[in-house]
């Protein structure tokens, strides 16, 4: 895992967006993710569509280490942590959160989530909002089109497509940063990417393994 | 002199029949009676027009009239037929000669706009002729009781065989009849086809099976007559665009003077544009005329062939959405607008005028710039030859397999062995490997060979008993929604804020435009006003609008097309040419020759031409536009090789062009080595991006074997949650299950298909061995002009990913379309 990292001053508050899909903020020690979407391989799978089935538990395990690298006390996750009811893959959750005794996981509640808080407990999660606010910050899961208040969201799995000549669009998952709203890119692997344009003010920070693209729209 | 056949009673009773029309059998009709009399199984190749129904349809008659002891009750002849539109008026047919010979038989129509009613009395008691379309067919597979339905059929007969030959749907058929064969030992099997360059192929594709086949053949000939359009004068220099419109006046005439005609052009953004361009050039038009494309409505489309047929509309302006289907009588005029691409197309679309066996089908030909003209006389020789293309038929298609293992298994399931032997009794899968079988049935009951966790996934179960079926309902709802093998677009509907609705447009296409951009479709300038739920809201505007350019929508030019296009060319340069195309086009073969030279058919021409631009080098190989992407890329990796240099690349049909602004050295011996032909898959895989190409290639396979739900209108909504896109899928394949058999067959599509593999090597075994001849220049010559104006630009360079990265920082980022979520 090689990560690379970009601050970006929002809020007045230094954060740290890396090119792993995870946002950290720290001074608050928290790890921000967004759109895991955990079980849809599985769901896939119970409806007869042959998607390899080990996806789910590689993304876990890098959320593990990501949280190992950064110490994190938090782990935010702004919704759409489940893709449809519970399965096997669900419960691979539990794996992580046993392991990270010492980490708070708070979920903001996605249009996806539609578990009831008593099985969310279980598997871990210690604590579910709608919106969540810490100092000046809101935890959203929808962006909104004009936010009233600072907001760190997800939803869109955000993305650019890059014409490379020839025959080539590199389509790559990115943070859209406007003055008042972070959207976080899709955690997840198997998710697609929406890479419409963005309205300006906006700067979209794409990602790859080694590093960063910066696309200002102004 | 009778011989036996002819004093049975069947054939007494046709031919008199016959006879009280005014009729006459044809040769090629008599001689399907009787072989189809003496067990044979067949093929009939007759020109549309000369009653091909009748050969076999009748042959099944006869044979009921004759021996009426072997048949039973139920359902005698399965009539498979690749155009839905054609099952109605060929059933009425049918249905009026077996009323007027004198039977009770009934004929039915089973396909998608069946009432349901109907479709149940079917299933409880099936008609004596049933017309299906391969997805028809294969639906009443995955019925339960699918071994009542055919119990006493005794013939399949497959209409437009050609048609079907080379496509996935070509693979359905053939499924469908070896299972149907397997049940029913004794079932005869006659295709019908128009001409094409493998008949004996196409026979044997059909009818693999041991056992008494033939040939029949229609001595009759279509004949057809080739006009070709010229413009008011020739022009050195070609006119930009592709849209031809400067001889949109002269086309005017020819509609006013015909009693219907049909322009054909070869893409929908063309067919839009022409539309309006009639209009403007004679505005009497308006509302005598109508536009025709997979884009406009199907309800719109029904009214506009019901018009034609009845002769209320002068002209339609057409794709190849009206290739096939229904004869429309009034039509006396075909006019194509463009290079016709291949032989076959071009014959078929100058098929849709004069219909009767013994008129002449007229066609015109506008070219769209003054070299194409070349085109018409190359058509005129391929037809007097009657040259037609080859119908490559589809093999080891596993997305088309697992499709119809899941369908078998639905429809009361199967037995792994036994229909391990019905598929590779098919031509497609005669070489399917054990490996390669295994691997079919793991996909379908433990979703694949790879991971665990098998017990999660549920489509086929097997049974204690071996037998492997599907047991939830839900899979089997969602499979039968998904039969078929025609991958469209995710379209969206377009509809007036105030109601009405227009048509359906990509999704990719609508969101681009943003609110209040214009744009084109059924011939009328729109504006968007909103997308919500799949439906884009427009309102009524008038000005410029953007023609939605349609992927796909560039039809290869066929290699027989390009053999006679070379030999054309080459024969404008000598002296005492006889064609009247060719001399028109004299002023610009004479500019040719004086600036460089016009290649003999064992010459392979290079320009290198500088001019203040920088330096562009041309070649010619006349193998069509895809070959020619996949050739410029080839020859601008090999030069890159020589020293670092970027090119950026433009082709049409003709040639293509590398250009770039530093100054491309390239010796005679070095222009050699870059048209070798050593190590040619091995540069042409590292001059391209197979992974992306393939990646193209995987949706329609995704969406075939069921890895991705279609996105149907009106039904999205109950799956939403298995909605995926087929890149995506592509995406964990390639990182989880690299040897997944379909992940495989997107690669070999991309061999196949795309860079046309066998084509590319016989190019360069042909250039091999001409004489090359590399000629220098100032200016542009007649035969780069159109290139260059025609220029879809691409810049290649060597360089690797991350540094290609780097350098987009500051370049090119384009918005790209929308797959999420």
């Amino acid at each position: 895992m090689n990560i690379t990292e970009q601050t970006i001053i929002f809020a007045g508050e230094p954060l740290l967006l890396t090119n792993q899909g995870v946002l950290f903020w720290e001074k608050q020690q928290a790890l921000v993710l967004s759109d895991l979407h955990l079980g849809k391989a599985a769901h896939f799978r119970q409806n007869g569509i042959a998607i390899p089935s080990r996806l789910a538990a590689d993304d876990l395990e890098k959320l593990g280490r990501l949280i190992g690298h950064y110490q994190s006390r938090t782990v935010i996750i702004t919704g759409d942590l489940f893709h449809a009811g519970s399965n096997k893959e669900t419960d691979l959750l539990t794996t992580l959160t046993k392991g990270h005794p010492g980490t708070g996981f708070v979920l903001i509640r996605g249009n996806h989530d539609r578990l009831p808080a008593a099985q969310l407990h279980s598997l871990g999660i210690n604590a579910i909002y709608r919106q969540l606010k810490i100092n000046d910050i809101s935890f959203t899961h929808l962006p909104a089109i004009e936010p009233d208040s600072f907001t760190i969201c997800g939803h869109l799995h955000p993305g650019v497509a890059v014409q490379v000549p020839p025959y080539r669009t590199l389509r790559l998952p990115c943070y859209v940063v406007t003055p008042r709203q972070i959207i976080l890119p899709a955690f997840s692997r198997f998710t697609g990417l929406d890479t419409r344009p963005v309205m300006p003010p906006a700067t979209r920070y794409a990602f790859y393994e080694d590093g960063f693209i910066a696309i200002p729209e102004t | 002199m009778k011989n036996q056949f002819q004093q049975t009673q069947g054939y007494t009773i046709i031919a008199r029949w016959m006879q009280d029309k005014g009729m006459a059998p044809f040769r090629f009709q008599e001689n399907t009676w009787q072989k189809y009399s003496r067990g044979y199984s067949g093929m009939v190749i007759a020109p549309t027009g000369f009653g091909k129904t009748f050969s076999v349809f009748l042959a099944v008659v006869i044979d009921f009239l004759n021996r009426p002891e072997q048949f039973s009750e139920g359902l005698k002849l399965l009539w498979i037929t690749p155009l839905r539109s054609l099952a109605q008026d060929l059933a009425r047919a049918m249905q009026e000669a077996i009323n007027e010979i004198g039977l009770d038989w009934t004929v039915e129509v089973r396909n998608g706009d069946t009432d349901p009613l109907i479709r149940r009395r079917q299933q409880r008691q099936m008609p004596d002729i049933l017309l299906v379309t391969p997805e028809t067919l294969h639906l009443l597979l995955a019925q339960k009781g699918r071994d009542r339905f055919f119990r006493s059929l005794q013939c399949i007969a497959v209409d437009e065989w050609h048609e079907l030959l080379g496509s996935k749907r070509g693979v359905m058929t053939e499924l469908a009849i070896s299972y149907l064969k397997s049940q029913y030992a004794g079932l005869r099997i006659w295709g019908i086809t128009a001409t094409i360059g493998n008949l004996e192929e196409a026979l044997q594709v059909l009818v693999p099976y041991p056992g008494r086949k033939t040939r029949v053949t229609a001595q009759e000939k279509k004949k057809l007559e080739i006009i070709p359009v010229f413009p008011p004068e020739v022009e050195i220099l070609p006119w930009a665009g592709h849209s031809g419109s400067r001889l949109v006046e002269q086309a005017v005439p020819l509609i006013l003077n015909s009693r219907s005609t049909i322009v054909f052009t070869n893409t929908r953004s063309q067919s839009e544009l022409w539309y309006q361009l009639l209009l403007e050039a004679w505005p009497d038009f308006s509302g005598q005329i109508a536009l025709h494309h997979s884009s406009i409505d199907s309800h719109i489309r029904h009214w506009i062939e019901d018009s034609l047929s009845k002769g209320r509309l002068k002209a339609v302006v057409a794709t190849s959405s009206l290739d096939l289907g229904v004869d429309f009588k009034p039509v006396d005029t075909v006019i194509q607008v463009g290079s016709g691409k291949s032989v076959a197309r071009f014959m078929q679309r100058a098929g849709r005028s004069g219909h009767t066996p013994h008129e002449i089908s007229r066609i015109y030909f506008v070219p769209t710039h003054s070299l194409e003209l070349i085109e018409a006389a190359a058509l005129k020789e391929a037809v007097r030859t009657r040259t037609v293309e080859d119908r490559t038929p589809v093999v080891m298609a596993f997305d088309v397999l697992v499709q119809f293992m899941v369908t078998i298994a639905l429809g009361g399931g199967f037995r792994a062995d036994s229909l391990h032997t019905i598929v590779r009794n098919t031509h497609a899968f005669s070489f399917i490997s054990q490996e390669e079988w295994q691997w079919c049935v793991a996909f379908i009951t433990t979703g694949g060979t790879i991971g665990a966790g098998y017990e999660d996934f549920h489509k086929v179960a097997v049974q204690p008993d071996g037998l492997l079926k599907v047991e939830k309902r839900r899979i089997g709802m969602l499979h039968r929604m998904n039969i078929g093998v025609i991958v469209s677009d995710a379209m969206m509907r377009v509809k007036f804020t105030s109601g009405g609705y227009v048509g359906m447009v990509e999704e990719y296409f609508l969101s681009r435009l943003r609110s209040g951009e214009k744009f084109m479709l059924a011939g009328r300038v729109l504006e968007l006003v909103r997308i919500k739920e799949m439906t884009a809201y427009v309102r009524l505007s008038s000005g410029k609008g953007i023609t939605p350019s349609w992927l796909g929508g560039r039809l290869p030019l066929s290699s027989n097309l390009s053999r006679f296009l070379r030999q054309k060319l080459a024969q404008a340069a000598q002296p005492g040419v006889r064609d009247p195309e060719l001399r028109f086009l004299h002023p610009l073969i004479a500019g040719q020759q004086e600036y460089s030279h016009i290649p003999a058919e064992d010459e392979f021409l290079v320009e290198m031409i500088h001019t203040r631009e920088g330096y562009h080098l041309f070649m010619y190989p006349f193998e069509g536009r895809l070959v020619h992407e996949v050739m410029a890329a080839l020859i601008a990796f090999r030069i890159s090789r020589l020293y670092p240099i970027s090119f950026s690349m433009a082709m049409n049909d003709y040639g293509f062009e590398l250009f770039s602004d530093s100054e491309i050295r390239l010796t005679e011996d070095q222009l050699h080595q870059v048209l070798s032909r050593d190590q040619l898959m091995q540069d042409v895989v590292s001059s391209i991006n197979a992974t992306e190409m393939a990646r193209h290639k995987f949706r329609d396979i995704a969406v075939i074997s069921g890895m991705v739900v279609q996105n149907t209108y009106g039904r999205q909504k109950n799956n939403k949650s298995l909605q995926s896109s087929a890149g995506i899928i592509f995406k964990v394949l390639e990182a989880y299950d690299p040897s997944n058999l379909l992940l495989k067959q997107a690669y070999t599509e991309v061999f196949n298909q795309q860079l046309e593999e066998q084509r590319l090597v016989a190019a360069f075994l042909r250039i091999s061995k001409s004489r090359i001849i590399y000629r220098q220049a100032t200016r542009f010559t007649p035969l780069s002009f159109p290139i260059k104006v025609d220029s879809l630009r691409q810049s290649l360079s060597s360089e690797v990913l991350a540094q290609r990265i780097q350098k987009l920082q500051n370049s090119s980022l384009k918005p790209g379309r929308k797959t999420k979520p």
